[in-house]
């Protein structure tokens, strides 16, 4: 490892005992740097940290101090959970698993050098990194929309703060008002997502606005449990929804947000709400390190190494890889091995054969679950699917109300997988 | 749905081991196969992560503990998942991947860690 100016002057100013730390660290322990403490990061800085057993110095970059899960999310639009309980803190990770967690932003990768840039001028050398970023939006994908207009426009498509307002909006629409949806193309975030999310937001409506409605905009024929989806709005909230697919101008669609109008094929519409969730591309630090090839970051199915740089990972939305949707579910299976790989590579542990799963459950209405799900293997070539399962249509209200409380378990689970 | 032959017998006193050991008939006999396989405790480890996504050691809603389940209940469960006997999509989606050393390895770290 190289010194660098910057650390030999932080050094100094703090005294000669912790000048001799980067030192100590150069000869010792191996450096794993994390950008991103989401489903994939925060999985896997906890899994190198727990299962080195301090061998493997683990520093976990992310700028929120809470994070707050889009799993989830929708079930707080329906009014089913409530914020708080979305929110999860990195405390335990650095307490009890010894992570080195630093509150900034990666804006810089340099491979020859092997360091990451922050935000605060800061250098942070590695000898593997790991890349789980999530997503950007792609610019100008909505025509009208860019982020300076997700005030008035929510995406509501990254956690926290947008869900919170897209929830405001929805709350303060005047009685029989409009909400509109403009939905993503593929591939995007958590396919039933956008689906999920209108089940919750009619759900609220009938309780306290019933005469409103809801009009989704889709680019897309089909879209994830399409029968599923569409036998529970029957069924719950049945006249409310109407949804425009590309046959009838659903994916010429532009919005003017100071307006609160959409465009759709000439046609003008008015609206109360405007949900855009836009077209999206890996996180932009995987763009800044040169290891995108198009919108996303291609990974090696084995180790979730990136195509590019061996000494790179990518997990999580941010990369293609394959036949896994992008779900926290899939990134945190994609953390493990990931975890199991770099563990091997950088210490004398054992390498076990790649292997993923996944489960997505949506909410149509309270109590009325559905999942979809399947398990993989990594090929030469990608993440494979080996076989799935989905609800069926028409099953019983306890078989529903059983999937719904599967998912409450799993939640638990994986936020517990994920920070400990 | 829960319970399969397996699993139904082992709500009893006698532990589930003994079963095995004593009646075959009753059980299908790859659980005393599997029973007898040395587990391997770090592929143990590396084949559980699949499962901590959903199984935690503090379980809610309707996904069951199965941190410190008796070993060959574990091997049961898995075994009447991967032969249909018990029915849930999950599982047996998940199960059915499992060879008799997975099955091993899983129940011996599943039986043993908090
Ligand atoms: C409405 C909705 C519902 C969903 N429901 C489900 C569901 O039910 N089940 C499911 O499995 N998945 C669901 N998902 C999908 C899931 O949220 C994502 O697939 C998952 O979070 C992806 O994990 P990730 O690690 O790739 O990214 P994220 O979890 O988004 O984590 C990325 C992290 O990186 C940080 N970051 C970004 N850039 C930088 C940088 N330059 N420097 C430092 N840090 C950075 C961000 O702050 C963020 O914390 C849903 C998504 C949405 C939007
Ligand atoms: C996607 C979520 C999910 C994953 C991943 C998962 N399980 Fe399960 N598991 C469940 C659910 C839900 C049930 C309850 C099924 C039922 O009702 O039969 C269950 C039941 C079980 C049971 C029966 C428990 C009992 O009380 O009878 C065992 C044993 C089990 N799982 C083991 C595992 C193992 C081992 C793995 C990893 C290889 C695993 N599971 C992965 C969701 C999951």
């Amino acid at each position: 490892m190289k010194l660098n100016r910057r650390t030999v002057l932080s050094g100094l100013a703090a005294g000669s005992a912790v000048l001799a730390a980067p030192m100590v660290m150069a000869q010792g322990a191996p450096r794993v740097v994390v950008v991103g403490g989401g489903a994939g990061g925060a999985t896997a800085a906890r899994y190198i940290a727990k299962d080195s057993g301090g061998a493997v110095n683990v520093t976990l970059i992310e700028p929120t101090r809470q994070y707050y899960t889009c799993f989830f999310s929708n079930l707080y639009l329906g009014g089913v959970r409530d914020m708080d309980g979305l929110g999860h803190g990195y405390g335990t990770l650095a307490a009890d698993y010894g992570i080195n967690v630093v509150h900034d932003w990666a804006v810089g990768v340099d491979r020859d050098a092997k360091t990451v840039a922050l935000a605060s001028g800061a250098t942070v050398p590695y000898d593997r990194l790991i890349l789980s970023p999530g997503i950007d939006f792609k610019d100008g994908a909505v025509p009208g929309w860019d982020v300076s207009a997700q005030s008035a426009m929510p995406h509501a498509y990254k956690g926290g703060s947008q869900t919170e307002l897209l929830k405001a909006q929805i709350l303060a629409m005047p009685e029989g008002g409009r909400f509109a949806m403009v939905a993503p193309p593929n591939p995007y975030r958590c396919p039933p997502g956008p689906y999920e999310r209108v089940s919750m937001v009619a759900h609220t409506l009938k309780e306290i606005n019933p005469t409103a409605k809801i009009l989704i905009v889709d680019p897309k024929a089909n879209f994830s449990k399409q029968a599923l989806f569409e036998e529970g709005w029957q069924k719950h909230y049945g006249g409310m929804i109407e949804r425009i697919g590309p046959d009838f101008g659903g994916e010429n669609v532009s919005v003017n947000p100071s307006e609160m109008t959409l465009d759709i094929d000439g046609v003008v519409e008015q609206v109360d709400v405007c949900n855009v969730i836009p077209a999206q591309k890996a996180g932009e630090i995987a763009h800044a390190a040169g290891i995108t090839e198009g919108d996303w970051a291609p990974v090696n199915a084995a180790d979730m190494s990136s195509k590019m740089d061996e000494a790179i990972h990518v997990l999580g939305d941010a990369a293609a890889q394959g036949d896994m949707p992008k779900s926290g579910f899939s990134a945190n299976s994609q953390a493990k091995v990931c975890a199991n790989a770099v563990l091997g590579a950088l210490t004398d542990s054992r390498v076990f054969p790649a292997k993923f799963s996944n489960t997505c459950w949506s909410l149509i209405a309270p109590e009325d679950g559905v999942k979809v799900g399947a398990s993989y293997e990594a090929t030469e070539e990608k993440i494979a699917s080996t076989g799935g399962f989905i609800s069926e249509t028409g099953e019983d209200e306890a078989t529903r109300a059983q999937t719904y409380q599967e998912s409450v378990g799993w939640y638990a689970a994986i936020t517990s997988d994920m920070f400990g | 749905m829960r319970g399969g032959v397996f699993t139904a017998l082992c709500s009893g006193a006698v532990t589930s081991a003994q079963i095995v050991l004593a009646d075959q008939s009753l059980v299908h006999p790859e659980i005393a196969e599997i029973m007898a396989i040395e587990a391997d405790a770090d592929y143990g480890a590396y084949l559980a992560s699949e499962c901590t996504a959903c199984h935690s050691p503090n379980p809610q809603g309707a996904i069951p503990q199965i941190h410190m389940l008796p070993e060959s209940y574990i091997v049961g469960a898995l075994v009447d998942y991967r032969i249909g006997e018990r029915q849930h999509q999950v599982m047996e989606t998940i199960a059915k991947r499992l060879g008799e050393e997975e099955i091993a390895a899983l129940a011996k770290y599943f039986s043993e860690v908090e």
